[in-house]
């Protein structure tokens, strides 16, 4: 198959690497099928692009190459959605933002998105139960690895 | 807007298989218990509404930034 993408220019894909949502990126309802497309090699970074517009792709990191204790539990309903029994079974990939500032590039914790590499299937949730936020700056992450977890605290 | 009163423990149903119940009343908070499919996911507005706009960011026209040299390790 081939699609023709704003940032990548003309791509190929196979229909077997399409990834399908079974409930939409949030705000993003009318596209459900995905492919991966690398990011720079060494970057934890890989593009999202919707194979049903070539001009929607996200950036997805993860999560856990800043935090690592990034981690949540699931409810039943939401892994058998998945087709899964357990989430280590999920790659979890959380969205990035670009602002202007490249200092304070930010990722989406509190609505990771989850996919089943095997049955090629994904979703975003909603962490409602976490106190993880929706915009984490991932400088802050860099500064407090050899800090305390106090990033604001920095006087004097 | 539909407007509804409800006393403790009473509920109403949306379509045939959604039922929003009113657990408790106390000062100024209402406590709800939502019963729907699985398959309906249910969210404080609030917390939708950030998602989403956050989801409209991360979805703006960008180019891979190089933020190798932010991401430790």
């Amino acid at each position: 198959m081939q699609l023709e993408t704003t940032r990548f220019g003309t791509v190929d894909y196979d229909d077997q690497s399409v990834i399908t949502f079974t409930q939409p990126i949030i705000g993003f309802q009318e596209f459900r099928r995905y492919i991966f497309v690398d990011g720079p090699e060494g970057s934890n970074l890989v593009w999202l692009q919707s194979t049903d517009s070539g001009e929607l792709a996200f950036i997805l990191m993860d999560p856990r190459k800043v935090i690592p204790e990034y981690d949540f539990k699931l409810g039943q309903h939401e892994l058998s959605e998945l087709a899964v029994t357990v989430v280590d079974e999920l790659d979890i990939y959380t969205l990035v933002v670009v602002p202007d500032d490249p200092t304070k590039v930010r990722t989406n914790l509190k609505a990771p998105i989850l996919v089943n590499p095997k049955q090629r299937l994904a979703k975003q949730t909603i962490l409602d139960k976490s106190s993880y936020p929706v915009q984490f700056v991932l400088s802050q992450a860099k500064a407090g690895a050899n800090e305390s977890e106090e990033v604001d605290s920095c006087s004097s | 807007m539909l407007v509804l009163t409800r006393r403790e423990n009473e509920s109403i149903m949306i379509g045939d298989d959604i039922e929003v119940k009113l657990l408790d009343v106390k000062d100024k908070q209402v406590k709800l218990g939502v019963m729907a499919p699985r398959h309906v996911a249910v969210h404080r507005l609030e917390v939708y509404e950030a998602i989403q706009a956050e989801n409209r960011h991360a979805a703006a026209p960008t180019k891979m930034p190089d933020i190798s040299s932010i991401l430790p390790g």
